[in-house]
């Protein structure tokens, strides 16, 4: 089972002063939502803001506990 | 380590292609929806493209893309050479127009009046599991 608390925190840790939301969006695991804004966002291009979320949680990708993350990225003001 | 052969394969594409959609199933037939919605927003753009489908090379495909880009999910839509993003961000980059700008082209006129979408021509083919 994913955990979903985890995966926030991996986030927040990559990205300090990050506001995360992680849900789960069919309640099976299997399409999660993440929603980031971090002011680390700032002049960067929307692929390298995912790339970024994405590494944050690559350690979850790579042991098969998440497949699929969507994500949606705000630059922090 | 991605195939060498296949590497230099995907970035003469890549080169040569200023839009080009890597995506499962073709634009005429998608073979999933994440892929089906970047097909529908170039299509809805006076865009040419190019379009590869990764089906039926896709760990292969992802270890290349994983290389050269970064990101292994399909779809990914290249422009002028670089990784624009997958369905998320390509549909976030046409509601906000950067889309359009990226491409080089008009934002569509009916964008702004969320029309439905029109009916498809004829009904999806059957399957029989």
């Amino acid at each position: 089972m994913v955990d979903l608390a985890e995966l926030t925190s991996m986030i927040e840790a990559a990205l300090p002063g990050a506001e995360v939301a992680v849900e789960d969006e069919d309640g099976g695991g299997q399409h999660l939502r993440a929603t980031v804004k971090a002011p680390q966002f700032e002049g960067l291009s929307r692929i390298d803001q995912h790339r970024l979320v994405k590494a944050a949680v690559k350690e979850r990708f790579d042991d098969g506990a998440i497949h699929a993350l969507s994500i949606k990225t705000e630059v922090a003001g | 380590m991605a195939d060498p052969q296949l590497k230099e394969k995907v970035e003469e594409l890549v080169a040569g292609n200023p839009v080009l959609l890597f995506m499962k199933g073709t634009p005429e037939m998608p073979r999933c929806g994440f892929s089906m919605r970047v097909v529908q927003v170039l299509d809805s753009m006076d865009v040419e493209y190019g379009a590869v489908d990764v089906l039926p090379a896709l760990q292969p495909l992802r270890e290349v893309t994983a290389e050269i880009s970064d990101w292994q999910t399909f779809p990914q839509l290249y422009v002028n050479g670089e990784l624009l993003g997958g369905a998320d961000i390509v549909e976030e980059m046409f509601a906000s127009g950067e889309l359009a700008e990226a491409l080089g082209v008009e934002q569509p006129a009916t964008t702004a009046q969320q029309e439905p979408a029109p009916p498809p021509q004829q009904s999806p083919p059957l399957q029989i599991e």
